[in-house]
């Protein structure tokens, strides 16, 4: 890892300018909200454990930017890329990671709990491989309704050695259910790199036994990703799956911001900054001319001032009235 | 692993019957002494020919854990079975003193370390003693009994994975007897369905997965030997699916007190009214085919095997006898154990 | 000779020692040990002390197994919950696997996890989870509140023959106090009198402990005497220090992180109604956490929470007296 490496390879030989640029906008508005996240996370304005994407944003877009908003998306812990790219407005996610009463959760989820039922996102569990089944028994109703919903459950590399992982692969396998496993492999769970969890090399090892379709791809090269991904929804919008695929990505920042991060030497962090996925997709953009370096600035100006409105608008919702604590806790009418 | 000469192959046909002769016992007792056998017991007949050819692969410093199913580990072990038949009964003379019953039979002087009543349960805590055994360093293995129905349990797929990344001196003995309860394993299990092995989960872990026929104790010998002599070199675990067919039902049948125990038909001809398979299975019984060919191959004569029978009948009735015969515990002592 | 060092500290400290006196004490779990510099690493190398995976029924259930096999092992879960994953391993392997043996086998494990993060983490990381686990025999369960308790409670919990829930609150994993050094074994049930006083008795656990402590010394400025009770171990729980204290003050203030009906506060109180009725003068009164899950937004989130407030009005009102006003 430590030679330079010639630059990577056109990541838009699959894409249009008019789905690129698309792309670019909702990686730009993922980018610039964790990064302002980051910054709110310091001086104590969000709360609690906050895990950001960034380095990761072209697995959101590519993925949740060509489903439906019936389509479901279960998330994890890092959420906010997947939230976003699937539609839900940063005005009122960063309300719920400012514990606000206009937040997508009303301020009880906070950052680890996004659900956003009108676009899709179903939700994000706080322990690893816990949304695996929930999405499993998605893919189970979705099939019971007739429906031609996919569902996409998002989960990282340490999940596979959960033993919710392999009961739900089965089941997912067995059935025959429309769920696209989508495992964001960066290499390390949590704190570890993946040696220290499994001999098995790549996810899809991990389900060999059961032959479905299942690919790994360089999570990294938006085109490509965007590619592969718009087969296998096309599999799975016509019933088949399960499908798995197994996007080889990099988190920038430690595993939760405050992280020490121990391990960081292990993580090859320069070759990866040579290939975040914004900066390449940026840069071929303007190489096939379909944007200029005003337009990419402007693109990011852009997402930044949204950002800033969504913080202005979080910052202007209220705390959620204390007795909502106990008026949740269980449901009272259908 | 060692060949296997003509007295070790008569001791092997010797655990296969007590164990057969044990369990129809045990099922007996339900007719003989209604009311005596409480709760849920599952039998091993069909599987005599697997648990005694994996565990003569075994050194006596060795170690294993079973599920449920387990009486006939430690017949084959040597414990007594006067002591297990009175567990059985939860007479005060049982192995476990009353406390487990069927379910839970331990005899860790001979490396029997226990079991599990929840299916799966028992994989990681074999596993966790294979570890022991891992930083002991004195060349011991671990066998890990289960059914394929455990196989889909999240307890099997985290242990067969720690157990490949460390390199645990351990084998997964999978019991394949194709049912799980009153389920057919195709009905659960995504490999079955496709028509594959079980074996070939263990892809999953980048573990060896092998297939062997549970119904013939030298083929289940040389698979689980081999397994053996793997883990014990260092080399790491192996999974062994050893497809057998148990020939009664999952277990007596579950009913309030004060309805009658009984063994109801196997569930291929109670449930799915597939009376050929199971009559296709009975024409296989490891135990008459073993017979037959040790007497075949002259290892055992007719009369040498009608003797060893005999014995055995009579060991199993002193075995009920004394269960029959043994005290209950002191209802005080329920209050014992509860911390070591 | 004591000396200060954080809580945290102190809890490894005891695993650090016990595992320097006995060669069985092993210690794995996720996260732990990454680098070749950790201090368990170096000491205890790569047979006692090791990684997992993502697994918990595999970690929880290969140190019942380990455990069974002669080993001692500490599991590092990190958070209570993840506990939860692994329920059958908990409660129906390790507590009971001896017992059905006729105790024919021991079990000696400590499960060592962290509880009660309430600080912005939701719904799933947060939980006060102990009092589901005091109504398992066969478990021990232990919470210390201070840096020592923390030293002694885990060294103890080391040396138990039994499966021990090791409950450590993550709000007090920097908190320092005076930790007694070498060998420090504090035992099991028995309970710790953290203040003595005769007007009413107030018993609290780990994190609780220091808001008791708190709202005892705004009681003294207005003339009433609280003694606070720290239990350190809710299984075996000391009961006699408990019942003793109320037949001096004849009043009762239980306060516990835990949701009410989850909370080892009802299972005291219930243990006072039974044995110590008659020295009671007024109702008992519990200071527990709300019954609903821990929400994220601060406010919710402190509102839900007992704290020093809600102590001092449950004080008032068993002795009767109006609080003064702040």
């Amino acid at each position: 890892m430590g030679t330079p490496t010639p630059p990577p390879a056109s990541t838009s030989a699959e894409l249009d300018g008019e789905t690129a640029l698309g792309l670019l906008r909702t990686m730009w508005r993922i980018r610039c909200f964790e990064e302002r996240v980051a910054q709110l996370k310091r001086t104590l304005q969000v709360h609690g454990l906050i895990h950001l994407s960034i380095g990761g944003e072209g697995v959101a877009a590519a993925i949740c930017g060509q489903l439906r908003d019936d389509d479901t998306v279960y998330s994890g812990h890092r959420a906010h890329g997947h939230a976003i790219a699937k539609g839900a407005p940063l005005d009122r996610v960063m309300a719920e990671l400012m514990g606000r009463s206009d937040g997508l959760c009303r301020g009880l989820g906070g950052s680890m709990h996004l659900v956003d039922r009108a676009h899709g996102l179903l939700g994000a569990t706080g322990v690893v491989a816990g949304n695996i089944p929930l999405a499993v028994g998605n893919a189970l109703a979705a099939r019971l309704r007739g429906s031609d919903q996919v569902t996409v459950v998002f989960f990282g590399d340490g999940a596979v050695q959960t033993g919710y992982f392999s009961e739900s692969v089965n089941l997912a396998a067995l059935w025959e259910l429309p769920l696209i496993l989508v495992c964001e492999n960066n290499g390390f769970a949590e704190f570890t790199p993946r040696s220290a969890h499994t001999t098995v090399e790549r996810v899809c090892d991990a389900v060999a036994p059961y032959r479905f379709p299942c690919q790994s791809v360089d999570g990294t090269d938006v085109g490509a990703l965007f590619a592969v991904f718009a087969a296998d929804l096309d599999l799975a919008r016509r019933g088949r799956g399960p499908l798995l695929l197994e996007c080889m990505t990099h988190r920038r920042r430690g595993h939760y911001e405050g992280d020490q991060e121990a391990y960081r030497d292990a993580l090859a962090d320069a070759e990866w900054q040579r290939r975040d996925p914004l900066a390449r997709l940026q840069a071929d953009a303007i190489a096939q001319r379909w944007l200029d370096e005003a337009g990419a600035g402007a693109l990011e100006q852009g997402a930044r001032a949204e950002v800033e409105q969504a913080v202005s608008f979080a910052r202007a919702s209220p705390f959620p009235a204390l007795e909502l604590a106990g008026e949740l806790v269980y449901a009272s009418e259908r | 692993m060692k060949e296997l000469d003509n007295q070790r192959l008569v001791w092997i046909y010797t655990q296969m019957l007590r164990i057969r002769e044990f369990e129809e016992r045990v099922k007996g007792t339900f007719e003989e002494y209604p009311g005596v056998i409480r709760g849920h017991t599952h039998l091993a007949d069909g599987a005599e020919a697997s648990i005694v050819g994996s565990l003569a692969t075994l050194r006596p410093s060795d170690q294993l854990m079973a599920t449920y199913r387990c009486h006939g580990y430690p017949l084959a072990l040597g414990t007594d079975p006067k002591a297990m038949m009175a567990e059985i009964y939860g007479r005060s003379t049982g192995l476990c003193g009353g406390y487990g019953g069927s379910m839970h039979l331990v005899d860790t002087e001979r490396g029997f370390l226990g079991t599990s009543g929840i299916v799966g349960q028992g994989i990681p805590q074999a596993t966790g003693a294979a570890y022991a055994a891992q930083i002991r360093k004195q060349d011991q293995v671990v066998l890990c009994f289960f059914g394929d129905g455990a196989s889909k349990q999240g307890a099997f797929s985290e242990s067969l994975n720690v157990a490949s990344l460390w390199k645990l001196p351990i084998v997964y003995v999978m019991e394949n007897n194709s049912y799980n309860v009153v389920t057919r394993v195709e009905q659960e299990d995504a490999n079955a369905a496709a028509g594959e092995p079980l074996a070939m989960k263990a892809k999953a872990f980048s573990m060896p997965g092998v297939t062997v026929d549970g119904g013939d104790p030298i083929a289940v010998y040389e698979a689980v030997g081999a397994a053996v002599d793997r883990a014990r070199s260092g080399a790491g675990p192996t999974l062994v699916e050893s497809k057998v067919y148990r020939l009664s039902a999952h277990g007596n049948i579950i009913a309030p007190p004060g309805v009658p125990l009984h063994y109801p038909e196997h569930e291929a001809i109670e449930v799915f009214g597939a009376r050929e398979e199971y009559e296709a299975a009975l024409r296989g019984d490891p135990v008459p085919r073993f017979r037959a060919r040790l007497i075949s191959d002259g290892s055992l004569t007719v009369d040498a095997a009608d003797q060893i029978a005999a014995h055995v009948r009579e060991e199993m009735q002193v075995a009920v006898q004394f269960g029959i015969d043994s005290p209950y515990p002191e209802p005080e002592a329920a209050l014992h154990n509860v911390y070591a | 000779m004591a000396r200060e060092i954080p809580y945290i500290a102190a809890i490894n400290e005891a695993i650090h020692q016990e595992m320097a006196r006995d060669e069985s004490v092993l210690y794995f779990g996720q996260n732990l040990a990454t680098t070749e510099n950790d201090e368990f690493l170096k000491a205890f190398g790569s047979d006692r002390v090791r990684v997992t995976p993502i697994s918990e029924t595999a970690e929880i259930g290969m140190a019942v197994g380990a455990a069974i096999a002669g080993m001692r092992p500490v599991v590092e879960l990190y958070m209570a919950e993840f506990m939860l994953v692994a329920m059958d391993q908990v409660v129906n392997e390790a507590p009971r696997f001896r017992y059905m043996s006729g105790g024919r086998v021991k079990v000696p494990l400590v499960l060592k996890a962290g509880y009660g993060f309430t600080a912005g983490w939701a719904g799933q990381h947060t939980g006060s989870i102990y009092g589901m686990f005091m109504g398992i025999p066969g478990l021990k369960v232990a919470l210390p509140a201070t840096a020592a308790d923390a030293k002694g409670l885990m060294a103890t919990a080391i040396r138990d023959e039994n499966p021990v829930c090791y409950f450590h609150h993550y709000l007090l994993t920097l908190e320092p106090g005076e930790v007694p050094e070498g060998e420090y074994l504090v035992p099991f049930g028995q309970a710790s009198v953290r203040r003595s006083g005769g007007d009413v008795t107030i018993v609290a656990t780990g994190w609780m402990v220091g808001k008791a402590l708190a709202a005892a010394e705004s009681l003294a400025a207005e003339g009433i005497e609280a003694e606070v009770i720290d239990p350190r171990t809710l299984v075996p729980l000391d009961i006699d220090t408990i019942l003793s204290s109320v037949e001096k003050t004849g009043h009762v203030v239980l306060v516990d992180q835990a949701t009410r009906h989850a909370s080892a506060s009802a299972l005291i109180a219930a243990e006072i109604a039974d044995h110590g009725f008659s020295a009671l003068k007024a109702p008992i009164k519990q200071v527990t956490a709300l019954d609903a899950s821990v929400p994220y937004s601060e406010p919710m989130e402190a509102y839900v929470l007992p704290d020093e407030a809600k102590i001092l009005c449950a004080v008032h009102q068993v002795l009767g007296t109006a609080p003064v006003a702040a």
